[in-house]
């Protein structure tokens, strides 16, 4: 084994050109050397520019910054007064029963609408994919709900799920038995918010999953048809993986929208028993019942930080590997 | 792009919109501190004239928006220098109040005039939100005299008046006389808790009712109701501050509830609404308010009786707990518009107006003098409502008085009556959340 010297396989020392120093005085007279084309230009990007910016301070980034000022106070809605509390309201959630609760109902909620939503999207996606008559039809019917408003739906299916008079109801009484108390009963009420959910949400999943099915390479499958692969293993092998950029995008969507549900929450169930995800619970603690701004600010807070944290991984991951072409 | 100058402007456009927020994020509540928040003061009207026009929110209570357009229409007759606006403010009473605390909070487009429920008005009360009435009852004259006075009481704290009784109702005991005839059972309410018990069989037999009897639906309803039932067995959710949720006989009272659903299996728990379940026939009786009756009597294929609320083991009367809503006047807007408000409350306060709102809407008239001949001969039920007032009990501190208590007395109530939980632990872990709920929102706030 050679010693290898070091020292020489250092590049050698690159010599600069003089750089010319630019004094203060200098840059100013650039600045002023600004063609009248430029400035122009420069006016022109600020007049589109400044309305939307103005705009997303105010209604955006302003609020962010209220709302995490008044995170920091104990605050009852309506009342002139408050008292700076620090990070008490954060202390409070984080060390009460509220946070495995309204987390755990979150996590759930997330994950079987998301899930739900994803699985039978892709499901409808591969029906809807073949080449039968009417898949026009069903295509516009099964992205319809998608479109429809959360508390038209809502108040729809509460018809539906009514232990009293709902059509679930009577279904359950021609088989001689009583009929689940969906809306009383809070786990049961959660399964129900789950259900219409995923009812109104699987048809935007379907319609992205489409698309992704429908700009898979054709030559691809041909191939792997010739290799003798059936359906299952040409969907297993070759569309799944194929698909993933998709479905990666429509998890993180999926995912933001999920953590968001506000509509179908409070009109099915207003009392939030059971179903208070970390969005519907903010709103309870403030206008709901308790009126405690303060406390209801520091959970929209975490609300931010999870939804950022998302947001940042689909930023990371999904932007190199979603092909938008 | 990356000119310097670019960039600087961009920075200066940043730090600009940063400062502005930062400066706004400094707006919102007081946070100086000082001394326990005290009640608002009680406004000197010397000298004050009625302002020409006024915002008046209401939710509309029992579908009341006609009645109200005509009382103001009455008034305004009347009264041709004052305009009321009648203002939507949500379609029940926590939407109205969701809205008036918003108001409150953005300190902007407050009405002079709000309708304010029983679980509702004392927070406000707390929040300096409203001011007392004394002052304005006095000089505009109102006859408290002829007042029903639990209807008045139920608006006093501190010794100082905070509302007027509007849209005020209490439970009934709705039941189906076709089915009780049918029964072979009397054409009245039952006394008592344990006789309907022995009726219930009976009605299931002769119906093809899913239920004899349906509780009302839990939220928002749970907590007011079920009172009846604690105070039957002696019990009750508080006695003034004291907190006795998980007393022995709210355990005996609620433990009969649960075994009626699940033992005995004669009573249901309304998902909605119970005078619309009753209504449509799923059940053969129901407690529900009577700002109900009307509708019910409109939509049920039946004959339709109402009755006093059973009383318990303990107590036959006073066994009703006060319910609805009154009307208080918010204290961050002008004297002269509070005046005006105040001479508008006057006026739908008085005998022949409480009589007009209550024949459109079935709640309670709420003057002693109301003239009610004409609307109980055409709907006579009414008449048992009205009797029925004066064996009333105030509602619970506990229920009225503790932001979310309701909330949480639902809670409960659905996982006894859906879950068959533990009667005797969910009452006691409702029992910490209520006092956690005083010790931190209310205690406080009261000064002591």
């Amino acid at each position: 084994m050679t010693h290898t010297d070091i020292s020489r396989r250092t590049a050698p020392p690159v010599t600069e050109p003089p750089r010319a120093s630019v004094t203060a005085p200098e840059r100013r007279s650039a600045r002023r050397g600004w063609s009248p084309r430029r400035r122009r230009d420069f006016l022109i990007f600020l007049a589109f520019a400044a309305p939307n910016l103005l705009l997303i301070a105010v209604f955006t980034y302003l609020p962010l910054l209220n709302n995490i000022y008044y995170s920091t106070l104990d605050w009852t809605l309506g009342s002139p007064d408050a008292a700076v509390v620090g990070l008490g309201n954060y202390v409070t959630f984080f060390t009460s029963d509220d946070a495995p609760r309204v987390l755990g109902t979150t996590a759930v909620f997330m994950l079987f609408t998301v899930g739900g939503s994803m699985a039978l999207g892709l499901l409808v996606a591969l029906a809807l994919n073949t080449k039968a008559r009417g898949t026009t039809f069903a295509r516009a019917a099964v992205f319809a709900p998608y479109v429809l408003s959360g508390v038209g739906v809502g108040l729809v299916w509460l018809f539906i799920f009514d232990p009293g008079y709902g059509v679930l109801s009577w279904i359950f009484r021609s088989f001689g038995a009583k009929s689940p108390e969906w809306i009383n009963d809070p786990q049961l009420a959660l399964v129900m918010v789950i259900v219409v959910y995923v009812w109104k949400n699987l048809g935007y999943c379907a319609v992205v999953f489409l698309a992704g099915l429908q700009s898979l390479p054709t030559e691809v499958m041909e191939a792997a048809s010739l290799d003798g692969a059936n359906g299952v293993r040409r969907f297993l092998s070759i569309s799944l993986p194929l698909l993933s950029p998709t479905t990666f995008f429509l998890l993180i969507t999926t995912m933001l929208s999920s953590l968001q549900a506000f509509d179908l929450i409070r009109i099915m169930t207003p009392l939030g028993n059971g179903t208070s995800t970390l969005i519907y619970e903010a709103y309870l603690q403030a206008f709901g019942a308790y009126n405690r701004a303060g406390y209801s600010a520091a959970i929209s807070v975490v609300l931010f930080a999870i939804l950022l944290v998302v947001t940042v991984l689909q930023l990371r991951f999904v932007e190199k590997k979603v092909h938008y072409a | 792009m990356n000119s310097p100058l670019r960039r600087r402007q961009f920075l200066g456009l940043s730090a600009a919109a940063a400062v502005t927020a930062a400066l706004a994020a400094c707006g919102g509540p007081s946070t100086s501190g000082g001394s326990a928040p005290q009640a608002a003061a009680d406004v000197d009207f010397t000298g004050v004239k009625p302002a020409a026009s006024f915002d008046f929110w209401s939710n509309h209570p029992g579908q009341s928006e006609d009645a109200e357009k005509k009382l103001i229409a009455a008034f305004q007759a009347k009264h041709p220098d004052i305009k009321v606006n009648l203002v939507t403010g949500g379609k029940d009473y926590e939407e109205i109040a969701q809205k008036f605390q918003a108001a409150q909070a953005a300190k902007s487009d407050l009405p002079a005039l709000v309708v304010l429920s029983d679980v509702w008005w004392f927070r406000y009360y707390m929040n300096k939100s409203i001011i007392p009435l004394d002052g304005l009852l006095k000089q505009l004259d109102f006859q408290l005299d002829d007042f029903q006075k639990t209807l008045v009481d139920d608006y006093g704290y501190d010794s100082k008046q905070w509302a007027m009784p509007y849209a005020r109702s209490t439970p009934l005991f709705y039941y189906n006389k076709d089915r009780f005839a049918a029964a072979g059972l009397p054409d009245r309410a039952p006394k008592t808790w344990a006789e309907f018990a022995e009726w219930a069989p009976k009605l299931k037999a002769v119906s093809k009712a899913q239920y004899s009897f349906m509780y009302p639906a839990l939220a928002g309803y749970a907590g007011w109701t079920l009172q009846n039932n604690l105070w039957g067995e002696g019990g009750g959710w508080s006695k003034e501050w004291d907190f006795t949720t998980d007393s022995d006989a709210n355990v005996k009272a609620l433990q009969f509830v649960q075994d009626s659903v699940y033992k005995d299996n004669w009573a249901g728990v309304s998902s909605k609404d119970s005078a619309v379940d009753f209504a449509a026939g799923i059940a053969s009786a129901t407690l529900a308010s009577t700002g109900s009756l009307l509708t019910v009597l409109k939509n049920a294929k039946f004959n339709v009786g109402v009755g006093f609320m059973p009383g318990g083991s303990v107590s036959t009367s006073p066994v009703c707990p006060t319910g609805g809503a009154g009307l208080g006047i918010p204290a961050g807007v002008p004297k002269e518009q509070q005046l005006a408000a105040a001479t508008f409350l006057k006026f739908v306060t008085e005998p022949e107006n409480t009589a007009l709102f209550s024949a459109a809407t079935g709640y309670m008239p709420t003057r002693k003098s109301a003239d009610m001949s004409a609307v109980l001969a055409k709907t006579p039920q009414i008449k048992i409502a009205m009797d029925q007032l004066t064996v009333t009990h105030k509602q619970d501190n506990a229920r009225v008085f503790l932001p979310g208590a309701d909330q949480e007395m639902a809670k409960t109530a659905a996982a006894i009556l859906t879950q068959k939980a533990d009667v005797k632990s969910s009452l006691t872990d409702l029992k910490g959340k209520l006092e956690g709920i005083y010790t931190k929102d209310v205690k406080p706030k009261l000064g002591k």
